[in-house]
């Protein structure tokens, strides 16, 4: 069967009452698990697969997505209202959206992660559908040391995601390095540093740090700062409405990245959360103001949010065109195909086209869902801000307990959460970033094994880096980003 | 507008306690209520032993994978024949491999509710000083299904026998490289090992590399790697695209279906030797003879069912059902073999 007649297959049985009826009710599950803090996509789609049983296998699959997407478009709310980031790919968009909040345009930052989101969502469906086969090739053609570069290159953002001091701003990315390296090393079946601990065997999650740094450490400034008037704009919602200047401003971002989250998105391992902070990094470094970023700037906010729905989208390529997950969350998408009975991998396409392109086709109605299910709650949801500050700071806090817990059931996570609140809080008052943390933690981890895969394929020869094209040319463009700001520093002092 | 928040977290609230009950079951509060009714139980009704309240099933991993798909097949059966009635919850306890959950499940003695699925990694983990607690800890109840190891290459690769494979391992162990999920000393590891060790190779000098979130078959596709170590499920996709093919499966006798009986064994290929991927389930340290009885004729029951025989063919299982003291056995015996030679590797602890 050729790709048009499936595209008309998959629109067949997305259109049909119940797929539109199921994708609704996935997107919105999906929205308002994301936007709790802590509790993601994998949550989500856990509560949903008992659900479908006995439902038809293409209809159940379409709604399980929904609920993933949704999750991803959800969990901005959080990020930007309360700087409690909903699921780990929003954790960028709290940088610029969290300012804008407290700027008092809490509604409009609302309003611009929920258009850059689906601009981000139906752009990328679109290359989904185009290039689903083709993409499947580029999916796989990332080896160990490509992977290996491409962490690099995002490593070179670390000074630019700093405000003020580099050397805080490095010191802050080693111990982000540091910390990711407890656990058990996938290499050698070492335990390290986790001090007999089996709590500490599988390191520490992600959303743990990214909670503790953001959440909680936002909580204390909140209590410190309590009597500080100037917060008192935080209260206010202000207008929904973007003009024409706000348009213009992201559309840039939306258009570049959501072509770059979908790449990102494709390369298993990546995701959502690599694309969101290279994406905010990129535009950082091409913007003409890029002094505004992280102070509530339209375009920092726009880039995260279109790229980490984009690489939504591109995640699905390795999961229905090779079988692959990409992640915790595809992988247990597709556990939930393999209980429907559908085996995703290079025969789903020709074999089970209903599924295959109906899933896909789904994701445009999905979006749309999730657009008009958004825009309209935006003032419900942005009167949050209007509970009494003390409230809604136990909130915080009852909230990231919940997350944290439902992802582990375990309490010793609870301890960690509150450790890392005080590690952020801590970092704060010493004015070091709690971003190059996050972004050194994100990546440090798979940076280290694909290193070491490199070296155990390449018995140790470094040339390999060298030799693979892919990884050669990152490793070059990384170079190039850290010297060309130097050479303008020397030009700089030269003219002076 | 405050009415619309309180009841926004009402909502939220009812939401979050329900999911808060579907996978935790009852958690920690059983505990205590259990001892009372475990030992009314075992005193003064002897024999005859029944569930008085929801049974919990752990799979120590996460959602989706073989583990969690077992014990969430299992309690569907269970429940939907009417084998066991009332409550089973399964509950995804990841960690550690396992090690997490066995740890959990460790410190709920005599505790008739508290089941947990298992495989190897029972045996692998503890040998590898990675868990405190080894299956002599727990209740084994019965295996219920078997899995095989599988070694794929690429479709252009040159090898076309598992044997052509191990000469050229045999004269240059270095110069292949072998790519699994689990770390070295777990499964995709030493299933490879095992097999390789029986055909001559110099086990030591293996060079394997453990790639996570679907990391193994990027790695076999793109051709960073040799050999791909994983499940025979894992493989039979591939196959039929036709990138791969697979030289060799662990099993004693061919495997059925469709795909699956091409693979060649490597035992028909002159490999006297066999690696099971078993799978069964697990109850609390000292269990009551009474609550074990009850659990190993459910599961055999629900090993006998149809709709399980349905279940194992979607997902590509063999039956093996073995019960307590089989199992026992077996599980002594898996751990002396496989600790001789993680020892020869280096690995044991």
């Amino acid at each position: 069967m050729g790709s048009l007649e499936g595209i008309i297959t998959g629109f067949q049985t997305a259109l049909s009452v119940e797929a539109i009826f199921f994708v609704l009710i996935g997107v919105f599950v999906g929205t308002i698990i994301g936007m709790l803090p802590g509790l993601g996509p994998i949550s989500a789609i856990a509560v949903m697969i008992p659900m479908t049983f006995g439902m038809e296998p293409s209809i159940a699959l379409i709604m399980i997505a929904g609920v993933y997407y949704g999750a991803i478009f959800g969990g901005s709310t959080s990020s930007i209202l309360l700087n409690a980031p909903g699921v780990s790919g929003t954790v960028a968009t709290a940088f610029d959206g969290y300012p804008m909040a407290q700027q008092g345009k809490a509604g409009k930052a609302l309003a611009i992660a929920a258009i850059a989101s689906f601009v981000g969502g139906t752009v990328s469906v679109i290359l989904l559908m185009l290039l689903a086969p083709a993409l499947s090739s580029v999916a796989i053609s990332f080896g160990p040391p490509a992977y290996f570069a491409l962490m690099v290159l995002g490593l070179t953002a670390i000074a630019s995601l700093s405000e003020g001091s580099t050397t805080k701003a490095l010191i802050s990315a080693v111990a982000g390095f540091m910390v990711v390296t407890i656990g058990i090393d996938a290499q050698t079946g070492t335990q390290r540093f986790t001090f007999g601990s089996i709590n500490l065997l599988d390191g520490i999650d992600f959303l743990v740090i990214a909670l503790g740094l953001f959440a909680i450490a936002e909580v204390c400034t909140l209590v410190l700062n309590r009597k500080d008037t100037s917060l008192k704009k935080f209260h206010n919602i202000g207008s929904l409405r973007l003009s024409k200047k706000d348009f213009k401003e992201m559309s840039g971002p939306m258009s570049r990245q959501s072509l770059l989250g979908f790449l990102i998105g494709v390369l298993p391992g990546a995701g959502a959360t690599i694309a969101s902070f290279i994406a905010y990094i990129s535009e950082k470094r091409i913007a003409k103001k890029p002094e505004e970023f992280g102070k509530g700037s339209v375009k920092g906010l726009t880039a995260p949010e279109t790229a980490n729905n984009a690489a939504t989208s591109g995640a699905f390529v390795p999961l229905l065109s090779l079988g692959i997950p990409g992640s915790g969350t595809t992988a247990v998408m597709l556990g939930a195909f393999l209980v429907m009975g559908v085996q995703p991998g290079p025969m789903l396409m020709t074999e089970r086209p209903e599924i295959f392109w109906g899933v896909i086709a789904s994701m445009y109605i999905g979006n749309i869902f999730l657009l008009i299910l958004n825009l309209p709650l935006i003032p419900y949801f942005a009167k949050v801000l209007k509970i009494p500050r003390p409230m809604l700071i136990s909130l915080v806090i009852v909230f990231s307990m919940i997350g944290v817990y439902a992802v582990s059931f375990n309490t010793f996570d609870l301890y960690m959460l509150l450790l890392f609140g005080a590690i952020g809080f801590i970092m704060r008052l010493f004015s070091f970033p709690a971003p190059p943390f996050i972004l050194a933690f994100i990546l440090g981890g798979m940076m280290e094994q694909s290193f070491r895969q490199s070296l155990t394929i390449s018995n140790g020869d470094l040339m390999i880096f060298i030799t693979n094209p892919i990884s050669c040319a990152l490793l070059i463009i990384s170079l190039l980003s850290f010297v060309f700001p130097l050479i303008g520093v020397v030009r700089k002092k030269k003219g002076n | 507008m405050r009415k619309y928040l309180i009841l926004l977290f009402i909502l939220v609230a009812m939401l979050i306690s329900a999911c808060g009950e579907n996978e935790e079951g009852n958690g920690e509060d059983d505990a205590t209520e259990t001892s009372a009714e475990e030992t009314s139980a075992s005193g003064s009704e002897g024999a005859k032993w029944k569930p008085e309240e929801s049974i919990e099933i752990i799979a120590p991993a996460g959602a989706g994978g073989g583990w969690d798909t077992t014990a969430r097949m299992a309690a569907q059966v269970f429940s939907e024949e009417g084998i066991i009635d009332g409550n089973i919850g399964v509950v995804n306890m990841e960690g550690g491999g396992g090690a997490v959950a066995w740890a959990h499940v460790a410190g709920f003695e005599e505790n008739p509710y508290k089941l947990f699925v298992s495989s190897p990694p029972i045996i692998f983990i503890p040998l590898n000083g990675q868990s405190e607690y080894g299956h002599e800890e727990f209740t084994p109840i019965a295996n219920i299904i078997a899995d095989y190891a599988a070694f794929a290459v690429r479709e252009d690769a040159e090898w076309d026998s598992i044997n052509e494979l191990f000469e050229d391992m045999k004269e240059d162990p270095e110069s292949i490289t072998v790519v699994g999920t689990s770390s070295p000393g777990s499964m995709d590891h030493m299933q490879f090992v095992q097999i390789a060790k029986a055909a001559g190779v110099d086990i030591t000098k293996i060079r394997y590399v453990s790639a996570q979130d679907g990391g193994g078959l990027t790695q076999l596709l793109n051709g960073s790697v040799d050999v791909y170590s994983t499940g025979v499920a894992e493989t039979v996709e591939q196959v039929r695209a036709g990138n791969i093919k697979v030289l060799g499966v662990t099993s004693e006798e061919r495997l059925e279906g469709d795909v699956l009986e091409d693979f060649p064994t490597v035992k028909e290929q002159g490999i006297d030797e066999t690696f099971v991927n078993w799978r069964g389930f697990f109850g609390p340290p000292n269990m009551s003879p009474d609550a074990l009885a009850y659990y190993e004729a459910k599961f055999k029951e629900l090993s006998d069912s149809d709709a399980f025989a349905e279940i194992r063919s979607q997902f590509g299982w063999d039956e093996l059902y073995m019960n307590s003291e089989e199992y026992s056995q077996f599980l002594d015996e898996q751990k002396e073999s496989l600790g001789a030679l993680m020892d020869e590797l280096g690995l044991g602890n």
